[in-house]
Protein backbone atom coordinates (compact mmCIF):
# COMPACT_ATOMS: atom_id res chain seq x y z
CA UNK A 1 0.00 0.00 0.00
CA UNK A 2 1.19 3.31 -0.98
CA UNK A 3 2.12 5.69 1.82
CA UNK A 4 0.37 8.89 2.58
CA UNK A 5 2.96 11.40 1.38
CA UNK A 6 3.22 9.43 -1.69
CA UNK A 7 -0.27 8.89 -3.10
CA UNK A 8 -0.83 13.10 -2.01
CA UNK A 9 1.71 13.80 -4.30
CA UNK A 10 0.71 11.44 -7.04
CA UNK A 11 -2.21 12.86 -6.93
CA UNK A 12 -1.07 16.28 -6.93
CA UNK A 13 1.49 15.59 -9.66
CA UNK A 14 -1.25 14.01 -11.99
CA UNK A 15 -3.65 17.05 -11.36
CA UNK A 16 -1.06 19.55 -12.35
CA UNK A 17 -0.11 17.75 -15.46
CA UNK A 18 -3.45 17.12 -16.74
CA UNK A 19 -4.39 21.11 -15.92
CA UNK A 20 -1.09 21.77 -18.04
CA UNK A 21 -2.13 19.75 -21.27
CA UNK A 22 -5.52 20.92 -20.97
CA UNK A 23 -4.84 24.48 -20.30
CA UNK A 24 -2.13 24.26 -23.71
CA UNK A 25 -4.75 22.15 -25.51
CA UNK A 26 -7.34 25.49 -24.25
CA UNK A 27 -5.14 27.96 -25.33
CA UNK A 28 -3.76 26.49 -28.85
CA UNK A 29 -7.48 25.66 -30.08
CA UNK A 30 -8.64 29.43 -28.73
CA UNK A 31 -5.67 31.40 -30.94
CA UNK A 32 -6.50 29.21 -34.16
CA UNK A 33 -9.73 29.85 -33.87
CA UNK A 34 -9.20 33.61 -33.75
CA UNK A 35 -7.13 33.47 -36.40
CA UNK A 36 -9.66 31.66 -38.34
CA UNK A 37 -12.34 34.07 -37.78
CA UNK A 38 -9.80 37.06 -38.10
CA UNK A 39 -8.95 35.62 -41.94
CA UNK A 40 -12.46 35.06 -42.61
CA UNK A 41 -13.91 38.67 -41.63
CA UNK A 42 -10.86 38.94 -43.92
CA UNK A 43 -12.13 37.37 -46.53
CA UNK A 44 -14.91 39.24 -46.55
CA UNK A 45 -13.07 42.74 -46.89
CA UNK A 46 -11.22 41.41 -49.70
CA UNK A 47 -13.89 40.27 -52.11
CA UNK A 48 -14.89 44.15 -51.17
CA UNK A 49 -11.45 45.30 -52.05
CA UNK A 50 -11.09 42.88 -55.36
CA UNK A 51 -14.77 43.70 -56.55
CA UNK A 52 -14.05 47.58 -56.12
CA UNK A 53 -11.39 47.20 -58.64
CA UNK A 54 -12.91 46.81 -61.82
CA UNK A 55 -14.03 50.36 -61.56
CA UNK A 56 -10.67 51.53 -59.89
CA UNK A 57 -8.67 54.07 -61.45
CA UNK A 58 -5.08 52.92 -61.01
CA UNK A 59 -3.41 54.20 -58.10
CA UNK A 60 0.02 53.43 -56.61
CA UNK A 61 -0.95 53.64 -53.06
CA UNK A 62 -3.71 50.79 -53.75
CA UNK A 63 -1.24 48.99 -55.27
CA UNK A 64 1.07 49.02 -52.32
CA UNK A 65 -2.47 47.66 -50.22
CA UNK A 66 -2.84 45.09 -52.45
CA UNK A 67 0.52 43.95 -51.77
CA UNK A 68 0.59 44.51 -48.40
CA UNK A 69 -3.21 42.11 -48.01
CA UNK A 70 -0.82 39.24 -50.51
CA UNK A 71 1.40 39.17 -47.99
CA UNK A 72 -0.44 38.71 -45.11
CA UNK A 73 -2.42 35.60 -46.99
CA UNK A 74 -2.37 31.93 -45.12
CA UNK A 75 -2.78 29.96 -48.34
CA UNK A 76 -0.56 30.04 -51.32
CA UNK A 77 -3.77 29.09 -54.02
CA UNK A 78 -5.34 32.29 -52.42
CA UNK A 79 -2.11 34.22 -52.58
CA UNK A 80 -1.85 32.83 -56.29
CA UNK A 81 -4.77 33.99 -57.50
CA UNK A 82 -5.04 37.51 -55.13
CA UNK A 83 -1.22 38.00 -57.53
CA UNK A 84 -3.14 37.33 -60.85
CA UNK A 85 -5.78 40.40 -59.77
CA UNK A 86 -2.44 42.40 -58.53
CA UNK A 87 -0.77 41.45 -62.26
CA UNK A 88 -4.43 42.31 -64.40
CA UNK A 89 -4.77 45.46 -62.09
CA UNK A 90 -1.11 46.42 -63.17
CA UNK A 91 -1.36 45.81 -66.72
CA UNK A 92 -4.67 47.84 -66.57
CA UNK A 93 -6.86 45.40 -68.78
CA UNK A 94 -10.31 45.66 -67.44
CA UNK A 95 -11.49 42.13 -69.23
CA UNK A 96 -9.04 40.32 -67.41
CA UNK A 97 -9.32 41.67 -64.24
CA UNK A 98 -13.19 41.05 -64.07
CA UNK A 99 -12.26 37.69 -65.33
CA UNK A 100 -10.01 37.41 -62.18
CA UNK A 101 -11.74 38.80 -59.89
CA UNK A 102 -14.80 36.67 -60.43
CA UNK A 103 -12.29 33.49 -59.88
CA UNK A 104 -10.95 35.52 -56.62
CA UNK A 105 -14.62 35.84 -55.21
CA UNK A 106 -15.62 32.31 -55.70
CA UNK A 107 -12.29 30.77 -54.05
CA UNK A 108 -13.11 33.16 -51.07
CA UNK A 109 -16.34 31.54 -51.33
CA UNK A 110 -15.10 27.97 -51.16
CA UNK A 111 -12.50 29.45 -48.63
CA UNK A 112 -15.10 30.12 -46.10
CA UNK A 113 -17.43 27.57 -46.64
CA UNK A 114 -14.29 24.94 -46.05
CA UNK A 115 -13.29 27.14 -42.77
CA UNK A 116 -16.67 27.03 -41.53
CA UNK A 117 -16.46 23.44 -39.97
CA UNK A 118 -13.06 23.86 -39.05
CA UNK A 119 -13.95 26.79 -36.54
CA UNK A 120 -16.88 24.87 -35.13
CA UNK A 121 -14.17 22.01 -34.57
CA UNK A 122 -12.14 24.56 -33.00
CA UNK A 123 -14.73 26.43 -30.99
CA UNK A 124 -16.07 22.96 -29.02
CA UNK A 125 -11.99 21.92 -28.60
CA UNK A 126 -11.46 25.25 -26.50
CA UNK A 127 -14.71 24.70 -24.53
CA UNK A 128 -13.88 21.27 -23.80
CA UNK A 129 -10.26 21.47 -22.77
CA UNK A 130 -11.02 25.10 -20.85
CA UNK A 131 -13.62 23.38 -19.00
CA UNK A 132 -11.44 20.50 -18.28
CA UNK A 133 -8.62 22.85 -17.31
CA UNK A 134 -11.05 24.64 -14.79
CA UNK A 135 -12.34 20.89 -13.52
CA UNK A 136 -9.46 19.10 -12.56
CA UNK A 137 -8.21 21.21 -10.01
CA UNK A 138 -11.77 20.68 -8.59
CA UNK A 139 -11.74 16.65 -8.95
CA UNK A 140 -8.35 17.12 -7.65
CA UNK A 141 -9.17 18.49 -4.67
CA UNK A 142 -12.13 16.38 -4.53
CA UNK A 143 -10.05 13.16 -4.37
CA UNK A 144 -7.61 14.78 -2.23
CA UNK A 145 -10.68 15.45 0.43
CA UNK A 146 -11.24 12.10 0.19
CA UNK A 147 -8.34 10.49 0.38
CA UNK A 148 -7.77 12.37 3.89
CA UNK A 149 -10.61 11.99 4.98
CA UNK A 150 -10.30 8.07 4.36
CA UNK A 151 -6.58 7.60 5.62
CA UNK A 152 -6.15 10.58 7.61
CA UNK A 153 -9.46 11.28 10.10
CA UNK A 154 -10.68 8.18 9.82
CA UNK A 155 -7.14 6.50 11.03
CA UNK A 156 -6.79 9.32 13.25
CA UNK A 157 -10.41 8.62 14.66
CA UNK A 158 -9.32 4.47 14.81
CA UNK A 159 -6.30 5.42 16.81
CA UNK A 160 -7.95 7.62 18.91
CA UNK A 161 -10.59 5.48 20.01
CA UNK A 162 -7.33 2.94 20.70
CA UNK A 163 -5.58 4.98 23.17
CA UNK A 164 -9.07 5.57 24.58
CA UNK A 165 -9.17 2.06 25.10
CA UNK A 166 -5.84 1.71 26.43
CA UNK A 167 -7.09 4.15 29.02
CA UNK A 168 -10.13 2.62 30.47
CA UNK A 169 -8.75 -0.65 30.59
CA UNK A 170 -5.32 -1.12 30.11
CA UNK A 171 -4.61 -4.87 30.85
CA UNK A 172 -7.07 -6.43 28.36
CA UNK A 173 -5.96 -3.60 25.49
CA UNK A 174 -5.57 -5.77 22.43
CA UNK A 175 -2.90 -4.37 19.67
CA UNK A 176 -3.48 -4.21 16.50
CA UNK A 177 -2.01 -4.42 13.06
CA UNK A 178 -0.59 -0.82 12.23
CA UNK A 179 -1.47 0.00 8.64
CA UNK A 180 1.99 0.74 6.31
CA UNK A 181 1.44 4.39 6.39
CA UNK A 182 2.42 7.41 8.46
CA UNK A 183 -0.46 7.47 10.61
CA UNK A 184 0.87 3.43 11.02
CA UNK A 185 4.08 4.55 11.82
CA UNK A 186 2.14 6.46 14.74
CA UNK A 187 0.12 3.65 15.70
CA UNK A 188 3.32 1.92 16.01
CA UNK A 189 4.92 4.18 18.10
CA UNK A 190 1.74 4.48 20.14
CA UNK A 191 1.81 0.51 20.68
CA UNK A 192 5.26 1.18 21.56
CA UNK A 193 4.62 3.37 24.26
CA UNK A 194 1.84 1.57 25.75
CA UNK A 195 3.76 -1.54 25.65
CA UNK A 196 6.13 0.16 28.16
CA UNK A 197 3.01 1.60 30.47
CA UNK A 198 2.29 -2.47 30.46
CA UNK A 199 5.10 -3.15 31.61
CA UNK A 200 5.85 -0.34 33.75
CA UNK A 201 2.79 -1.42 35.10
CA UNK A 202 3.28 -4.86 35.95
CA UNK A 203 7.02 -4.14 37.24
CA UNK A 204 5.34 -1.81 40.01
CA UNK A 205 2.53 -4.39 40.47
CA UNK A 206 5.29 -6.81 41.54
CA UNK A 207 6.82 -4.24 43.54
CA UNK A 208 3.92 -3.61 45.22
CA UNK A 209 3.45 -7.55 45.21
CA UNK A 210 6.73 -7.17 46.99
CA UNK A 211 6.09 -4.38 49.48
CA UNK A 212 2.93 -6.11 50.31
CA UNK A 213 5.39 -9.18 51.14
CA UNK A 214 6.86 -7.41 53.30
CA UNK A 215 4.46 -5.64 55.77
CA UNK A 216 3.25 -8.99 56.31
CA UNK A 217 6.83 -10.74 57.49
CA UNK A 218 7.77 -7.69 59.31
CA UNK A 219 4.37 -7.60 60.80
CA UNK A 220 4.67 -11.12 62.17
CA UNK A 221 8.40 -11.05 62.54
CA UNK A 222 8.43 -8.23 65.07
CA UNK A 223 5.04 -8.70 66.73
CA UNK A 224 6.14 -12.23 67.71
CA UNK A 225 9.04 -11.34 69.88
CA UNK A 226 6.85 -8.87 71.31
CA UNK A 227 4.07 -11.02 72.49
CA UNK A 228 7.16 -13.38 74.76
CA UNK A 229 8.29 -10.19 75.95
CA UNK A 230 5.31 -8.30 76.84
CA UNK A 231 3.64 -11.68 78.16
CA UNK A 232 6.90 -12.88 80.27
CA UNK A 233 7.06 -8.95 81.56
CA UNK A 234 3.21 -9.18 82.46
CA UNK A 235 2.97 -12.29 84.02
CA UNK A 236 6.03 -11.38 86.28
CA UNK A 237 4.99 -8.08 87.14
CA UNK A 238 1.74 -9.32 88.28
CA UNK A 239 2.92 -11.56 90.30
CA UNK A 240 1.33 -14.54 88.83
CA UNK A 241 5.09 -16.61 88.64
CA UNK A 242 5.51 -15.65 92.55
CA UNK A 243 5.93 -12.95 94.44
CA UNK A 244 8.95 -10.43 93.37
CA UNK A 245 10.29 -7.70 95.74
CA UNK A 246 9.64 -4.39 94.94
CA UNK A 247 13.05 -2.89 93.85
CA UNK A 248 13.05 -5.82 90.26
CA UNK A 249 9.59 -5.26 90.58
CA UNK A 250 9.61 -1.74 89.78
CA UNK A 251 12.48 -2.59 86.79
CA UNK A 252 9.91 -5.09 85.66
CA UNK A 253 7.39 -1.84 85.63
CA UNK A 254 9.80 0.07 83.68
CA UNK A 255 10.18 -2.84 81.03
CA UNK A 256 6.56 -3.37 80.37
CA UNK A 257 5.92 0.77 79.98
CA UNK A 258 8.67 0.82 77.77
CA UNK A 259 7.66 -2.42 75.68
CA UNK A 260 4.16 -1.11 75.48
CA UNK A 261 5.85 1.91 73.55
CA UNK A 262 7.74 -0.19 71.39
CA UNK A 263 4.76 -1.91 70.15
CA UNK A 264 2.81 1.04 69.67
CA UNK A 265 5.45 2.30 67.51
CA UNK A 266 5.81 -0.80 66.00
CA UNK A 267 1.49 -0.76 65.56
CA UNK A 268 2.32 2.79 63.99
CA UNK A 269 4.91 2.48 61.65
CA UNK A 270 2.79 -0.78 59.91
CA UNK A 271 -0.09 1.30 60.41
CA UNK A 272 1.56 4.08 58.06
CA UNK A 273 3.06 1.70 55.73
CA UNK A 274 0.06 -0.02 55.19
CA UNK A 275 -1.88 3.00 54.73
CA UNK A 276 0.62 4.44 51.86
CA UNK A 277 1.15 1.21 50.54
CA UNK A 278 -2.91 1.42 50.08
CA UNK A 279 -3.02 -1.71 52.13
CA UNK A 280 -5.59 -0.68 54.22
CA UNK A 281 -8.82 -1.08 52.78
CA UNK A 282 -11.45 0.96 54.36
CA UNK A 283 -14.92 -0.68 55.80
CA UNK A 284 -17.18 1.98 55.20
CA UNK A 285 -20.71 2.31 56.19
CA UNK A 286 -23.16 4.21 58.17
CA UNK A 287 -22.73 4.83 61.58
CA UNK A 288 -24.13 7.06 63.98
CA UNK A 289 -21.82 9.62 64.75
CA UNK A 290 -22.82 9.98 68.39
CA UNK A 291 -21.90 6.12 68.72
CA UNK A 292 -18.60 6.45 67.87
CA UNK A 293 -17.96 9.65 69.92
CA UNK A 294 -19.12 8.09 73.22
CA UNK A 295 -17.51 4.69 72.27
CA UNK A 296 -13.84 6.40 71.76
CA UNK A 297 -14.18 9.03 74.68
CA UNK A 298 -15.40 6.10 77.51
CA UNK A 299 -12.04 4.50 76.22
CA UNK A 300 -10.32 7.39 77.26
CA UNK A 301 -11.72 7.83 80.35
CA UNK A 302 -9.19 6.34 82.64
CA UNK A 303 -6.79 8.20 80.95
CA UNK A 304 -8.55 11.70 81.00
CA UNK A 305 -8.77 10.90 84.93
CA UNK A 306 -5.39 10.06 85.46
CA UNK A 307 -4.17 12.84 83.51
CA UNK A 308 -6.80 14.83 85.94
CA UNK A 309 -8.16 16.32 82.77
CA UNK A 310 -12.18 16.28 82.05
CA UNK A 311 -13.87 15.40 78.96
CA UNK A 312 -16.43 17.43 77.60
CA UNK A 313 -19.00 17.41 74.29
CA UNK A 314 -21.36 19.41 73.02
CA UNK A 315 -24.59 17.91 71.56
CA UNK A 316 -23.19 16.02 68.95
CA UNK A 317 -25.91 16.27 65.80
CA UNK A 318 -27.94 13.19 65.11
CA UNK A 319 -26.01 12.18 62.29
CA UNK A 320 -24.62 9.05 60.46
CA UNK A 321 -21.14 9.45 59.01
CA UNK A 322 -20.25 6.62 55.78
CA UNK A 323 -16.68 5.76 57.16
CA UNK A 324 -14.68 2.97 58.83
CA UNK A 325 -15.72 3.76 62.52
CA UNK A 326 -12.73 2.09 63.94
CA UNK A 327 -10.18 4.14 61.77
CA UNK A 328 -12.23 6.82 62.03
CA UNK A 329 -12.49 6.12 65.69
CA UNK A 330 -8.02 5.95 65.69
CA UNK A 331 -7.92 9.28 64.26
CA UNK A 332 -10.44 10.68 67.47
CA UNK A 333 -8.15 8.80 70.06
CA UNK A 334 -5.60 9.86 68.65
CA UNK A 335 -6.58 13.89 68.72
CA UNK A 336 -8.62 13.48 71.87
CA UNK A 337 -5.37 11.62 73.55
CA UNK A 338 -3.07 14.55 72.33
CA UNK A 339 -5.76 16.81 73.88
CA UNK A 340 -5.72 15.28 77.01
CA UNK A 341 -1.88 14.11 76.87
CA UNK A 342 -1.10 18.79 76.75
CA UNK A 343 -3.78 19.47 78.91
CA UNK A 344 -2.73 21.25 82.32
CA UNK A 345 -4.13 19.84 85.14
CA UNK A 346 -7.69 20.66 85.99
CA UNK A 347 -8.61 21.87 82.42
CA UNK A 348 -11.10 20.55 79.87
CA UNK A 349 -11.12 18.87 76.63
CA UNK A 350 -14.05 19.97 74.56
CA UNK A 351 -15.20 17.80 71.68
CA UNK A 352 -17.82 19.80 68.98
CA UNK A 353 -19.08 18.60 66.05
CA UNK A 354 -20.62 20.80 63.68
CA UNK A 355 -20.85 21.52 59.63
CA UNK A 356 -18.04 22.77 57.86
CA UNK A 357 -17.90 25.77 55.20
CA UNK A 358 -18.06 23.51 52.42
CA UNK A 359 -20.86 21.27 53.95
CA UNK A 360 -18.58 18.36 55.19
CA UNK A 361 -19.09 16.92 58.77
CA UNK A 362 -16.31 18.79 61.06
CA UNK A 363 -15.11 17.75 64.08
CA UNK A 364 -12.99 19.95 66.29
CA UNK A 365 -10.93 19.04 69.52
CA UNK A 366 -10.26 21.66 71.42
CA UNK A 367 -7.74 21.85 74.22
CA UNK A 368 -6.43 24.15 76.93
CA UNK A 369 -3.07 23.71 76.37
CA UNK A 370 0.61 25.82 75.84
CA UNK A 371 -0.44 25.82 72.08
CA UNK A 372 1.47 25.57 69.17
CA UNK A 373 3.88 27.70 67.14
CA UNK A 374 2.61 28.44 63.46
CA UNK A 375 6.15 27.48 62.83
CA UNK A 376 5.39 24.01 64.28
CA UNK A 377 1.75 23.63 62.95
CA UNK A 378 2.75 22.22 59.65
CA UNK A 379 5.55 19.91 61.06
CA UNK A 380 3.85 17.98 63.36
CA UNK A 381 1.69 16.12 60.99
CA UNK A 382 4.34 14.55 59.44
CA UNK A 383 6.18 11.54 60.48
CA UNK A 384 8.48 11.33 63.57
CA UNK A 385 7.94 15.07 64.46
CA UNK A 386 6.12 15.96 67.81
CA UNK A 387 5.36 19.34 69.84
CA UNK A 388 7.76 19.58 72.37
CA UNK A 389 7.46 19.34 76.12
CA UNK A 390 3.93 17.72 77.13
CA UNK A 391 2.96 19.39 80.01
CA UNK A 392 1.43 16.22 81.02
CA UNK A 393 3.72 13.38 79.80
CA UNK A 394 1.27 10.46 80.99
CA UNK A 395 2.14 8.44 77.81
CA UNK A 396 4.95 9.45 75.38
CA UNK A 397 3.93 9.62 71.80
CA UNK A 398 5.54 7.58 68.47
CA UNK A 399 5.63 10.82 66.85
CA UNK A 400 3.33 8.89 63.87
CA UNK A 401 -0.11 9.46 65.79
CA UNK A 402 -0.98 12.63 63.71
CA UNK A 403 0.30 11.38 60.58
CA UNK A 404 -1.54 8.51 60.99
CA UNK A 405 -4.63 10.53 61.55
CA UNK A 406 -4.25 12.46 58.51
CA UNK A 407 -3.19 9.68 56.52
CA UNK A 408 -6.71 7.97 57.45
CA UNK A 409 -8.91 11.53 57.25
CA UNK A 410 -7.53 12.12 53.68
CA UNK A 411 -8.31 8.09 52.98
CA UNK A 412 -11.86 9.29 53.81
CA UNK A 413 -11.68 12.33 51.29
CA UNK A 414 -11.71 14.47 54.40
CA UNK A 415 -9.10 17.43 55.63
CA UNK A 416 -7.25 17.66 58.94
CA UNK A 417 -5.70 20.73 60.14
CA UNK A 418 -4.89 22.57 63.96
CA UNK A 419 -5.58 26.17 65.11
CA UNK A 420 -3.50 27.35 68.02
CA UNK A 421 -1.73 30.35 69.68
CA UNK A 422 0.72 30.10 72.23
CA UNK A 423 -0.54 30.35 75.39
CA UNK A 424 -4.20 29.64 74.13
CA UNK A 425 -4.44 26.17 73.41
CA UNK A 426 -5.11 24.40 70.55
CA UNK A 427 -8.20 23.39 68.28
CA UNK A 428 -7.20 20.06 66.03
CA UNK A 429 -10.21 19.65 63.33
CA UNK A 430 -10.81 17.28 60.84
CA UNK A 431 -13.79 16.88 58.21
CA UNK A 432 -15.67 13.73 56.45
CA UNK A 433 -17.55 14.55 53.57
CA UNK A 434 -19.89 11.94 53.46
CA UNK A 435 -22.97 12.44 56.00
CA UNK A 436 -26.63 12.56 56.32
CA UNK A 437 -29.09 13.22 58.83
CA UNK A 438 -30.01 9.84 60.85
CA UNK A 439 -32.24 7.70 59.03
CA UNK A 440 -32.85 10.44 55.98
CA UNK A 441 -31.51 11.04 52.59
CA UNK A 442 -28.01 12.23 52.27
CA UNK A 443 -27.00 15.26 52.71
CA UNK B 1 2.94 -23.68 92.95
CA UNK B 2 3.92 -21.82 95.51
CA UNK B 3 0.66 -20.09 97.78
CA UNK B 4 1.18 -16.45 96.67
CA UNK B 5 1.26 -17.75 93.25
CA UNK B 6 -1.88 -19.74 93.78
CA UNK B 7 -3.25 -16.50 95.48
CA UNK B 8 -2.20 -14.89 92.07
CA UNK B 9 -4.03 -17.30 90.13
CA UNK B 10 -7.38 -16.86 92.07
CA UNK B 11 -7.06 -12.81 91.64
CA UNK B 12 -7.01 -13.31 87.75
CA UNK B 13 -9.01 -15.63 87.00
CA UNK B 14 -11.78 -14.77 84.85
CA UNK B 15 -13.26 -17.81 83.43
CA UNK B 16 -15.19 -20.25 85.73
CA UNK B 17 -15.46 -23.16 82.77
CA UNK B 18 -12.23 -24.59 82.98
CA UNK B 19 -12.04 -26.13 79.16
CA UNK B 20 -9.00 -28.48 76.96
CA UNK B 21 -7.46 -26.41 75.10
CA UNK B 22 -5.20 -27.46 71.40
CA UNK B 23 -2.88 -24.75 71.27
CA UNK B 24 -0.97 -24.98 67.66
CA UNK B 25 1.39 -22.93 68.06
CA UNK B 26 5.29 -22.73 66.25
CA UNK B 27 7.34 -19.53 67.96
CA UNK B 28 8.44 -21.98 71.40
CA UNK B 29 8.42 -18.61 73.80
CA UNK B 30 4.47 -17.70 72.75
CA UNK B 31 3.70 -21.15 73.24
CA UNK B 32 5.23 -21.18 76.65
CA UNK B 33 3.69 -17.77 77.93
CA UNK B 34 0.03 -18.80 76.40
CA UNK B 35 0.46 -22.19 77.98
CA UNK B 36 1.09 -19.88 81.47
CA UNK B 37 -1.75 -17.22 80.88
CA UNK B 38 -4.12 -20.77 79.53
CA UNK B 39 -2.82 -23.10 82.65
CA UNK B 40 -2.24 -20.57 85.76
CA UNK B 41 -4.47 -17.77 84.65
CA UNK B 42 -7.64 -19.21 83.07
CA UNK B 43 -6.75 -23.10 84.95
CA UNK B 44 -7.48 -24.45 81.15
CA UNK B 45 -5.63 -27.69 80.48
CA UNK B 46 -4.10 -26.96 77.33
CA UNK B 47 -2.37 -29.40 74.43
CA UNK B 48 0.36 -28.06 72.15
CA UNK B 49 0.93 -28.32 68.65
CA UNK B 50 4.07 -27.09 67.19
CA UNK B 51 3.00 -27.00 63.45
CA UNK B 52 -0.35 -27.21 61.32
CA UNK B 53 0.25 -30.81 60.43
CA UNK B 54 0.64 -31.63 64.06
CA UNK B 55 -2.58 -29.63 64.89
CA UNK B 56 -4.85 -30.95 62.33
CA UNK B 57 -3.18 -34.46 63.60
CA UNK B 58 -4.25 -33.63 67.28
CA UNK B 59 -7.81 -32.06 66.50
CA UNK B 60 -8.86 -35.53 64.90
CA UNK B 61 -7.82 -37.94 66.81
CA UNK B 62 -8.86 -35.88 70.68
CA UNK B 63 -11.33 -33.99 72.06
CA UNK B 64 -11.20 -30.33 72.58
CA UNK B 65 -13.18 -27.29 73.58
CA UNK B 66 -11.38 -24.41 71.97
CA UNK B 67 -8.66 -24.62 69.48
CA UNK B 68 -6.19 -21.77 69.77
CA UNK B 69 -4.22 -21.49 66.47
CA UNK B 70 -1.36 -19.32 65.46
CA UNK B 71 -1.79 -17.72 61.70
CA UNK B 72 1.43 -18.54 60.69
CA UNK B 73 3.00 -21.45 61.09
CA UNK B 74 5.30 -24.37 59.17
CA UNK B 75 3.63 -26.82 57.13
CA UNK B 76 -0.14 -25.76 57.35
CA UNK B 77 -0.65 -21.92 58.30
CA UNK B 78 -3.56 -21.61 60.40
CA UNK B 79 -6.18 -20.86 58.19
CA UNK B 80 -5.25 -24.11 56.58
CA UNK B 81 -5.19 -25.72 59.20
CA UNK B 82 -8.91 -23.61 60.22
CA UNK B 83 -10.35 -24.87 56.78
CA UNK B 84 -9.14 -28.56 56.95
CA UNK B 85 -10.67 -29.13 60.42
CA UNK B 86 -13.85 -27.31 59.22
CA UNK B 87 -14.07 -29.63 55.79
CA UNK B 88 -13.75 -32.85 58.01
CA UNK B 89 -17.10 -31.65 59.77
CA UNK B 90 -15.46 -30.21 63.43
CA UNK B 91 -17.22 -27.68 65.04
CA UNK B 92 -15.29 -26.59 68.25
CA UNK B 93 -14.54 -23.16 68.14
CA UNK B 94 -11.48 -21.66 66.50
CA UNK B 95 -9.35 -18.54 67.71
CA UNK B 96 -6.59 -17.45 65.98
CA UNK B 97 -3.55 -15.76 67.08
CA UNK B 98 -2.59 -13.35 64.46
CA UNK B 99 0.33 -10.70 64.24
CA UNK B 100 -1.24 -9.92 61.07
CA UNK B 101 -5.03 -8.48 60.66
CA UNK B 102 -6.64 -10.43 58.26
CA UNK B 103 -9.91 -10.58 60.03
CA UNK B 104 -12.52 -10.92 56.88
CA UNK B 105 -10.44 -14.54 56.35
CA UNK B 106 -11.44 -15.20 60.26
CA UNK B 107 -14.84 -14.35 60.10
CA UNK B 108 -15.76 -16.03 57.00
CA UNK B 109 -14.85 -19.34 59.03
CA UNK B 110 -16.86 -18.18 61.33
CA UNK B 111 -13.52 -17.92 63.75
CA UNK B 112 -12.31 -15.54 66.59
CA UNK B 113 -9.19 -13.83 66.48
CA UNK B 114 -6.65 -12.83 69.10
CA UNK B 115 -4.33 -10.13 67.65
CA UNK B 116 -0.86 -10.01 69.41
CA UNK B 117 1.12 -9.09 70.61
CA UNK B 118 -1.99 -9.60 73.53
CA UNK B 119 -1.96 -8.58 76.94
CA UNK B 120 -1.43 -11.96 79.16
CA UNK B 121 -3.44 -11.29 81.86
CA UNK B 122 -6.40 -10.41 79.92
CA UNK B 123 -6.17 -13.55 77.72
CA UNK B 124 -8.53 -15.50 79.39
CA UNK B 125 -11.01 -13.18 79.43
CA UNK B 126 -10.68 -12.53 75.74
CA UNK B 127 -11.46 -15.71 75.09
CA UNK B 128 -14.12 -15.70 77.19
CA UNK B 129 -15.56 -12.94 75.31
CA UNK B 130 -14.87 -14.18 72.04
CA UNK B 131 -16.62 -17.93 73.09
CA UNK B 132 -19.70 -16.36 73.95
CA UNK B 133 -19.67 -14.52 70.52
CA UNK B 134 -19.21 -17.12 68.81
CA UNK B 135 -21.83 -18.98 70.28
CA UNK B 136 -24.50 -16.28 69.74
CA UNK B 137 -23.34 -16.42 66.18
CA UNK B 138 -24.32 -20.06 66.31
Amino acid sequence: MLNLRTLLHLITFCAILGMAWCGYMTFVSGRDYLETQTALEKSIDLRVLAASLEEAPYDERLLKRLQTERANMDRVERQTRFSDIIQSYTARDPKILKNRIQIFVHGEVEFRKKSAPQIERLRDTFIVFGGLAALIPLIGLFIVLLTVNAQVFKGIDRLSRRMMDFLSDRYSFQFSQPDENELGNLQRTFNSLAQQVINTMDELKHLDQAKSEFLSIASHELRTPMTSIKGSLSLLGNGIMGKIDDAPLQLIKIAEVETDRLIRLINDLLDLAKIEARRLPLANDWRIWEETLMTTTSGLVGFAHNAEVQIAFDPAPMVEVFMDRDRIQQVLTNLISNAIKFSPKGSTVRIVTGRSKSGHLLVNVQDQGPGISPDDQDLIFQKFRQGSNPENPVVKGTGLGLAIAKALVEEHGGDIGVESELGHGSTFWFTLPKWRNEQSEAA
Amino acid sequence: MDNSSTAAVHQFKESESLMKILLAEDDHNVAVIMQLCLEKIGGHQVVLAVDGAIAVEKASTDTFDLILLDGMMPKKNGLVVAKELRASGLTTPVIFLTAKSDEPAYQELGAGYIAKPFEPTQICAQIDTIMQQLKAQN
